[in-house]
């Protein structure tokens, strides 16, 4: 292990004038569950360590009128339990219960889950359902930037080093279906390899009139597949209709990856993953 | 002595090693703090196959704070390793086998410094062809890997005449099984460390299964007398196999040898993966054929394992997979053949089975397959072929004693009766599949037709207080707790009260290897014949003191009494100062070595072991017909161990089996050059864990001490073979290869044509 100096800075603004002026020499650390992975293997090349994780800004689930807003600070383990998730974006509390484990939940972040930019970060799918927005800041301004938009290339984040996450804001949905499902080699503590989350709703008459979709770990930077609420969209579900639609995404998957060695597999997993996960709109 | 009841034996004392590990007082090798130890390191060759033309170490040697870099030429004695062929050196001499191969050790002041000696070592390598996998290997102008040729060993076993008899079958299976190679994946790290005491020797810490053959190993490489290497067992977080290789002994052996000062080395798991052994994988091809009642009448196998670089235990795999061939059954004609090959990969070595497992998923496979074709029940093939009492097995050994096969398959018989009926034809999700599927196995104890004792030495002090020296390795399993429950059921008093010294080779004797499922077994006689001497001087003394007959005295309470009467009893400090007053022996050796007959060379006809378990598991699985996961729901596991000295611990080893072979048959694949740690290897988390329901047999071994045989690797074998046949049953498709992963059960779930929306 290199020298790496440990900073922890007790608040935001603090924190905004450490990156300010140290952030190409700078990692942030949240909860350090990826962090220190890099921390050990020697791949962080970096001065500082700047802790974050301890900062009352970044913390806190709260419905106001900017949205439901999520601190890019809570946990896993606080999205998992948390009431106001439940009834306001349950397809991201969802994917907090097939998380890691509990050690790791305990300490990893939602903010961390996003600037890490993996593909198969699990909360990516549940927040493009909510269409959050990132509020990003650096010591001069803040911006909102759509959760899509936070990862350029796989592993890329979009944040400048002078940047720090502060919080989501996503639409909340109430009384409707959702979902989260992943897959994974074993059933804890396992990278996703194919994840998805849901929002839907139903008119009087059974069919969808409210659906939002987002698939996980399987292109290398989330897209927010508007094709499956166009396609479900003002139709009555049926077995039939939910596997084409599976069919469907797959091949947008395919789209945009191209074929891999893994698609021999991913290809029909999504497709059955999509009809497992939907099954329950099934009239 | 007649006795109406076990005081000791069957009952479940409380372990040995548990308050120790509860509360963190443990020591492992890796908590040993060595004032001003040094730190070691090995430079890896890194590429599978090369000669060495140049090691120069002087840039290294400059780093400030590198005590001595050792190469081949620092070892003083004998530079090979291995326990059944010799073939591994400690470091590199000539040329590399794999990318594992240690080249140079580095002593120095911190592992950092190490790290940074490691890269300036500068070695000069000329590649030479590297061979992969078995084909690779066994082409005809292949390079040899080792000068003997690539062929480490073939063992065939032959009895009857299959080839004629196969042309009588009525129902004939002809089929290719492969499994992967499997990482051991104990919690502990290898890790090791050691000091020079005053008297000059070599103080050595190990985790590791066998403290004796390590002694010798090191003594060897280092030319020195016996008495100048003392191994000491630390606490050992798990072996299954692997630790039964040398990790860090012989390393902290060179450099206490040279620099005389402590030392200390911990493999990181990335090492750990790395550089100790590995499960064979296996390709094994199996022929059987049965009359049209479902009799196996005949069997033809052919299989290979990939040992790797190095020999290590592969023979014994490859002699234990021929063995097992046959699966608990009986057949006639047999024509078994395993060979062991070596390639340019870190070497394999034992692991839970020593190849019994791999076995096994063909046996269970082919006897299922027939029970299909023939339209008879899985049970009740297995009820028509199993071994039982009288049967020959297919080296001709008739069993004559102990063969619990069939009161396996009689526990399992019910569970299995009522979830066919009951469990499997349940409505779940429209998209789940549900199976059962049956594994039975069978498990010979000890080394295969070797002589391999253990010995055991007990003691009295002037005060009456009972010693017990054992090399057996307790690698978590229980072993100290059960030697002194046989010890003291020989002697009437409590478990606790015999005081254990274990794997400490300047105190010890050599009980041989945790292995082959053989401690319980081997070790508990030799306890037992040590015991049952000192009970004899003891009962001797006794009928001095109390002056009636042998017969009419019972143990009791650390005392000797006539039996029934508190009154009319003599202690042991009495009895022992007696025996010593009188110029007797107040330390008495143990030994015992099973009764095995070597292979015929040619046939393979002898008698490997001296005594078998037995086992049956059913599996309830679940598929996910539309993604490929499978949830193990439930595992009902029937193992006949004999005699059960330590039920809870039995339980525990039940368990831990079917964790491991939940793993092997769904997750675990260990691939060469990319799996790194457990970052990218799947062990099953208690999340995967089914409900286990442990039912102990117990069909009495007349040889084993109070009955008891073993269950460390049976506990593993049947696991696999029962989920796969699970599988099966759920999709009617079988998969043939492991593990049952993903990508294989989607694809076993379209062909079968169950992914779809209905
Ligand atoms: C055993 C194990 C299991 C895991 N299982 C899962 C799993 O099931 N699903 C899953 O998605 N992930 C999993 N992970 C990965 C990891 O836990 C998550 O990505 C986690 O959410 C990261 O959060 P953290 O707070 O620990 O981030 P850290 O490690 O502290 O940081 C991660 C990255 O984000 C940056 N960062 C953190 N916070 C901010 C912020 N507010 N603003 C800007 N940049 C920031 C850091 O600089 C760093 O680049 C697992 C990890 C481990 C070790």
């Amino acid at each position: 292990m290199a020298e790496i100096e440990y900073v922890r800075p007790v608040n935001l603004k603090d924190a905004l004038n450490f990156l300010w002026n140290h952030g190409e020499d700078t990692k942030i650390i949240a909860g350090g569950t990826d962090v220190m992975i890099d921390v050990r293997s020697g791949a962080l090349d970096k001065k500082y360590l700047l802790d974050i994780s301890r900062m009352d800004e970044l913390k806190g689930i709260e419905l106001n009128d900017q949205g439901l807003c999520v601190g890019a600070g809570v946990t896993l383990s606080e999205i998992y339990s948390s009431d106001l998730l439940e009834s306001n974006a349950l397809a991201l509390k969802k994917t907090a219960y097939n998380f890691a484990g509990k050690q790791i939940r305990n300490m990893a972040t939602i903010g961390g889950n996003v600037a890490n930019s993996s593909p198969c970060g699990d909360t990516l799918p549940a927040l493009s359902v909510h269409r959050a927005k990132a509020l990003v800041a650096d010591k001069k301004s803040t911006r909102l930037v759509p959760v899509e938009e936070m990862a350029t290339h796989a592993y890329i984040s979009s944040l400048s080093p002078k940047q720090i996450i502060i919080k989501f804001i996503l639409t909340p949905y109430q009384d409707g279906f959702a979902d989260f499902q992943k897959i994974g080699r074993r059933r804890e503590l396992a990278v996703s390899r194919i994840s998805m989350a849901v929002f839907a709703k139903k008119d009087k008459e059974g069919r969808i009139a409210f659906l939002k979709f987002a698939l996980g770990a399987c292109t290398p930077v989330p897209h927010n597949m508007e094709l499956m609420e166009k396609f479900l969209t003002g139709k009555t579900p049926t077995r039939e209709l939910i596997w084409e639609a599976g069919g469907l995404l797959a091949q947008k998957m395919i789209e945009i990856t191209g074929r891999r060695s893994s698609t021999i597999y991913k290809e029909p997993a999504i497709q059955g993953l999509f009809m497992r996960m939907l099954y329950p709109v099934v009239k | 002595m007649i006795k109406s009841q076990y005081k000791s034996i069957g009952k479940n004392i409380q372990r040995r090693d548990v308050s120790g590990k509860i509360k963190g007082d443990s020591q492992f090798c890796a908590d040993i703090e060595l004032k001003d130890s040094i730190s070691l390191k090995v430079l890896r060759s890194g590429r599978h196959h090369a000669v060495i033309e140049n090691i120069d170490v002087a840039e290294a040697m400059k780093i400030p704070g590198v005590l001595k870099v050792f190469t081949a030429r620092d070892i003083p004695g004998e530079n090979l390793m291995g326990i059944i062929n010799r073939d591994q050196p400690l470091l590199a001499h000539g040329k590399v086998r794999s990318k594992a191969d240690p080249v140079a050790l580095v002593a120095a002041l911190t592992d950092d410094i190490a790290l940074k000696a490691l890269k300036a070592v500068d070695v000069t390598y000329t590649d030479l062809v590297p061979l992969l996998d078995i084909e690779d290997a066994l082409a005809e102008n292949a390079p040899k890997i080792h000068e003997k040729g690539n062929t480490l060993f073939t063992r065939r076993i032959i009895k009857g005449d299959a080839k004629t008899a196969f042309e009588d079958c009525h129902s004939i299976v002809e089929k290719q099984y492969k499994t992967l190679a499997i990482e051991h994946n104990y919690i502990e790290p290898d890790a090791g460390a050691g000091f020079v005491d005053e008297d000059g020797t070599l103080v050595i810490y190990a985790s590791t299964q066998n403290p004796h053959y390590d002694h010798q190993e090191v003594v060897n490489m280092l030319g020195v007398e016996e008495s100048r290497v003392r191994i000491i067992q630390a606490v050992t977080g798990g072996g299954f196999g692997s630790k039964l290789d040398l990790n860090v002994q012989g390393f902290i052996g060179l450099a206490l040898y040279h620099l005389k000062r402590p030392v200390r080395y911990i493999y990181t798991r990335e090492e750990s993966y790395l550089a100790t052994a590995k499960r064979h994988p296996f390709i094994i091809d199996m022929k059987t054929g049965t009359d049209k009642n479902g009799k196996l009448i005949a069997i033809k196998m052919r299989a290979c394992c990939n040992t790797g670089a190095y020999g290590s235990y592969g023979i014994a795999v490859a002699t234990r997979a021929a063995v097992h061939g046959t699966g608990p059954y009986q057949i006639e004609h047999v024509d078994l053949e395993c060979s062991c090959v070596y390639t340019n990969l870190t070497f394999c070595g034992a692991m839970r089975g020593f190849g019994t497992p791999q076995a096994a998923f063909a046996h269970e496979s082919q006897i299922d397959i027939h029970a299909q074709k023939l339209g008879i029940d899985p049970l009740e093939i297995r009820i028509i072929n199993g071994l039982k009492k009288g049967s020959i097995n297919g080296t001709g050994q008739k069993l004559t004693d102990s063969v619990g096969f069939h009161d396996c398959l009689k526990s399992v018989k019910p569970y299995y009766e009522k979830a066919s009926k009951d469990w499997v034809k349940q409505k779940t999700s429209p998209f789940i599949k549900r199976g059962i599927g049956l594994g039975g196995m069978w498990y010979g104890i000890g080394n295969t037709g070797v002589q391999n004792p253990s010995t055991a030495r007990i003691e009295i002090d002037l005060k009456g207080r009972v010693t017990l020296f054992t090399g057996c390795a307790d690698i978590g399993q229980g072993s100290t707790t059960i030697l002194s429950q046989i010890a003291a059921e020989v002697l009437g008093i409590l478990p606790e009260q015999v005081r254990m010294v274990v794997g400490d080779t300047k105190l010890t004797a050599n009980a041989g290897a945790t292995s082959a499922s053989r401690q319980t077994y081997i070790s508990g006689n030799a306890v037992k014949d040590a015991a049952e001497k000192l009970a004899s001087v003891l009962l001797t003394a006794g009928v001095n003191k109390l002056k009636v007959s042998k017969s009419m005295l019972e143990f009791k309470d650390h005392c000797i009494r006539v039996s029934g009467n508190p009154n009319k009893s003599v202690d042991f400090a009495w009895l022992a100062q007696r025996i010593h007053a009188k110029g007797g022996s107040l330390s008495w050796q143990g030994y015992f070595d099973p009764e095995t007959i070597p292979f015929d060379p040619e046939t393979g006809q002898g008698t490997p072991y001296s005594t078998y378990a037995f086992a049956c598991q059913l599996a309830f699985v679940e598929a996910d017909v539309l993604t490929g996961e499978v949830n193990v729901k439930k595992i009902v596991a029937a193992h006949d161990v004999g005699k059960a000295v330590h039920p809870e611990n039995v339980i525990g080893q039940i368990c831990g089996g079917i964790a491991m072979g939940v793993g092997f048959a769904l997750m675990e694949e260990f691939e060469f050059g990319k799996t790194e740690s457990m970052k990218d290897y799947h062990i099953p988390t208690c999340a995967d864990m089914p409900e286990v329901i442990p039912i102990i047999v117990e069909s009495d071994e007349p040889t084993g001490p109070f009955g008891a045989k073993g269950v460390g690797e049976p506990a593993l074998i049947p696991t696999a073979p029962a989920i796969l046949n699970a599988l099966n049953n759920a999709l009617g498709k079988r998969i043939y290869n492991l593990p049952a992963n993903l990508e294989r059960v989607l694809k076993a779930s379209i062909e079968s044509g169950h992914f779809s929306p209905k």
